[in-house]
């Protein structure tokens, strides 16, 4: 048996490390460790509930509004705050601009060079493998998207700040919706930026992510993972538009199910957390660092659903409102995601038809002594919650649950190992000297260890083996 | 919306700093009159923000800086290579020549292995451990963003991870870029500046000048209200947000000419309060961000 370890896992979002034993060429075991620990929750503790919103976007540069999402939306929970329509349309609006710059930079600076090889005497693009399939014309298409891709996720950028101030770490999105008002000018200028990137992303991204799966077509079979698939829903529930996307659902054992947010639990088995219990609910406490705990390997702390690993993103989004049912692999979460950009642009540009100029949505708003509110929202990695408890007029608790920690989550005492884990478990490796599929499985589950904030590194475990990946 | 207003030829010029000076670096290498640089990214302990901001930068873009300006030796989040043939790459300019540029704060407890960022020859490379090993043989030091410059979020009360920023572990100099993220033209300016001049002239916080010299309050484009005493009770409205807390008086960069993404807007001009996110002591000491009942 050979162990592997990749450390650092790059083009991803933080830092994190594969372990992964091989046997005969297959893999029998895989584990996925963040190695970056900040702990955002402790430090709102005693801080404004208002500042939550600027704060916790600071936990992820490159999703940082999906933070601000779920910030505002726990905080009008607890506030009591009802929204209009226009400003759900105005904070959807800048929360879609994220979904362009994430999908695009991580389908080209993220994953493509996993599949096509870059230009050569750039240090930064060198290799530890040589398996590249494309046909040379077609790679050199796509390096050349590679490089045109950047002006239009820094187009989605700009499109976000022109609502939002600035990116990352926007100003706009904040309770009531937003904090200025749209005028025919903005939205013009948004409209002109979303046509250029919506046909960069059906004329451009959309095809070479089929030409991506044309040439590694054994990565329709691996890394399926459980096929549980779990959503909290985003663009959904208008009051004249209706359901733009998908409702907060779920999929296991084939069946389609309305999510019940009363069954997500949060499991420290395997972390080195202590609560005086295994698993609680978001709002019942934040475990203290316990790092000698016995058993545990990892500072990641495991999300479940009704006690079971769910997988969490544009796939599973894709897949629970009917558009994508092609299967649940690498390869099909790589090209959902790219079709969900293009789905992400249709619906911004329903809303943004629906955007009344000049209408402002600020009020003064007061703090309770008392309260508490959760925030359950799809963000471009999935299904990201923000719990907060206010009391005293101060924050309390605040409880952050992201989709990487969904997706990268450790093992519960029945020993399931999360959906990344899972979907590692069982691949054949061609070459165990250059394990190129292990990488290739994580990367499309987009993995932001920069939120996975409560990780933390299993220390100087022995290694059996060690392979240069 | 904001675009470009300025009639004032200080600020046209200022506006215009960073892509000049760029350019020039770009024409020297070119020309061979200076040489390309080794660049290192390191990202330590932070959100990975400030390449992101990188990428948005359009005066020249990232394409530019990657091939014409430097040669980019690592970064985590964008290099092709993984595991330890990317910790090589780093490794290999041990002794070597190099212009390093840091994000994030860096994690000292136990030792460093809050923030691990590779594995070599079976053992983890912290983030301490990376500074403290490129920090002090590099040719230059950038501290790209607030978390690297003085700890930043990262280090937060009650700092959890127990984090500074990077100059407290080096024993020379650094060139600090404060701001959460750094806008691409203060890090793009600053690199040109350096490579062809060396380092820029810097204030008592070891930010560059060209940036950093001006309150946001003096050439905030709402001054005029503050100065009649206009203020807005809440976010969205157009006049000034002293009394709602914006920290515009205690910041010190360029943000109300040079604006963000292309230069649409900046936060004041989204019609809500500075947080003074570039500022030392950030957040703590700018805290709160949004208050409705000062005075």
């Amino acid at each position: 048996m050979k162990r592997v370890v990749i450390n650092p896992v790059t083009r991803i979002s933080g830092f994190m490390e594969i372990d992964a034993d091989i046997d005969n060429g297959v893999v029998t075991d895989a584990r996925t460790e963040g190695l970056l620990f900040r702990g955002f929750e402790k430090m709102l503790e005693g801080r404004s509930p208002f500042d939550a919103v600027y704060f916790t976007q600071r936990i992820c540069g490159i999703c940082s509004t999906a933070h601000s999402v779920a910030s505002t939306l726990a905080l009008e929970d607890a506030l009591g705050i009802a929204v209009s329509q226009q400003g759900r349309y105005l904070r959807d609006i800048i929360h879609g601009c994220e979904f362009l710059q994430n999908h695009i930079r991580h389908f080209y600076q993220y994953t493509a060079p996993d599949f096509i090889r870059l230009p050569e005497g750039n240090t930064l693009f060198e290799t530890d493998h040589r398996d590249f399939r494309l046909p040379r014309r077609e790679n050199d298409r796509i390096v050349q998207h590679y490089f045109d891709s950047l002006e239009y996720s820094r187009n989605a950028h700009e499109m976000l700040a022109i609502l939002g101030g600035k990116a990352p770490h926007n100003h706009g999105v904040f309770i009531g919706g937003i904090t200025t008002q749209a005028t025919p000018e903005k939205i013009g200028r948004m409209r002109a930026l979303l046509v250029n990137i919506r046909r960069f992303i059906c004329d451009k991204m959309i095809p070479d992510a089929y030409a991506v799966a044309r040439c590694y077509p054994e990565y329709f079979e691996i890394g399926r993972g459980y096929g549980n698939l779990l959503t909290f829903g985003c663009f959904n529930g208008y009051e004249r538009l209706g359901t733009l996307y998908v409702n907060p659902s779920t999929y296991s054992d084939s069946r389609i199910m309305e999510l019940n947010p009363g069954e997500i639990t949060e499991n420290i088995y395997s972390s080195w957390y202590e609560a005086g219990r295994d698993t609680y609910m978001p709002f019942e406490t934040i475990p203290e660092p316990d790092r000698e705990k016995k058993d545990a390997y990892s500072w990641v702390k495991a999300p479940r659903y009704k006690g079971l690993p769910y997988e969490v993103g544009p796939l599973a989004r894709m897949w629970l409102c009917g558009e994508y049912r092609h299967g649940i692999s690498t390869m099909d979460r790589t090209l959902a995601r790219a079709l969900e950009a293009k789905k992400i642009a249709d619906i911004m540009w329903v809303l943004l038809d629906h955007l009344v100029p000049g209408v402002c949505v600020q009020k003064e708003y007061e703090i309770p002594r008392g309260a508490c509110g959760a925030g359950l929202i799809d963000t471009t990695r999935g299904a990201l919650g923000h719990w907060i408890r206010i009391e005293n007029q101060v924050i309390s608790l605040y409880q952050i649950i992201t989709p990487s920690a969904w997706n990268l989550s450790t093992r519960d005492r029945d020993n399931l190992p999360g959906p990344a884990e899972k979907a590692m478990i069982g691949t054949i490796i061609r070459n165990p000297d250059a394990p190129v599929e292990l990488g290739r499985i994580i990367r499309s589950f987009d993995p932001c260890v920069s939120c996975a904030t409560h990780v933390y590194s299993k220390g100087n475990r022995i290694k059996t083996m060690r392979v240069v990946p | 919306m904001n675009q470009t207003d300025s009639s004032c030829p200080n600020f046209q010029a200022r506006l215009e700093t960073a892509s000049v000076l760029v350019h020039r670096a770009i024409d020297a290498v070119r020309q061979k009159r200076i040489q390309k640089r080794n660049l290192i990214w390191l990202e330590l302990t932070g959100c990975s923000g400030n390449i992101i901001s990188l990428l948005d930068g359009a005066n020249p873009d990232f394409k530019s800086l990657a091939s014409q300006m430097v040669n980019f030796i690592y970064d985590n989040s964008l290099m092709a290579a993984e595991g330890e043939a990317a910790m090589d790459q780093l490794f290999r300019l041990t002794g070597g020549d190099y212009i390093l540029a840091v994000e994030g704060a860096v994690s000292t407890k136990n030792d460093g292995l809050y923030n691990i960022i590779g594995r070599r020859k079976d053992r983890p490379v912290t983030a301490y451990e990376a500074i403290k090993k490129f920090g002090e043989q590099a040719s230059c030091v950038i501290a790209v963003g607030t978390c690297a410059s003085d700890g930043g979020i990262s280090a937060a009360r009650p700092n959890p991870a127990e984090c500074v920023g990077i100059q407290n572990l080096l024993k020379r100099k650094v060139i600090k870029l404060p701001g959460c993220p750094c806008h691409p033209d203060w890090f793009m300016g600053t690199l040109a500046y350096v490579m062809l001049f060396g380092e820029p002239e810097l204030d008592d916080r070891q930010r560059p000048l060209m940036f950093y010299s001006t309150l946001i309050h003096d050439i905030c484009p709402r001054r005029p209200y503050f100065d009649q005493g206009i203020f807005a009770s809440k976010p969205g409205e157009k006049t000034c947000m002293f009394k709602l807390g914006c920290r515009g008086p205690v910041t010190r960069v360029d943000c109300p000419i040079r604006k963000w993404n292309e230069r649409v807007n900046w936060p004041i001009g989204d019609d809500s309060p500075c947080i003074g996110c570039a500022m030392f002591g950030f957040p703590d000491k700018m805290e709160p961000f949004i208050s409705y009942d000062t005075t």
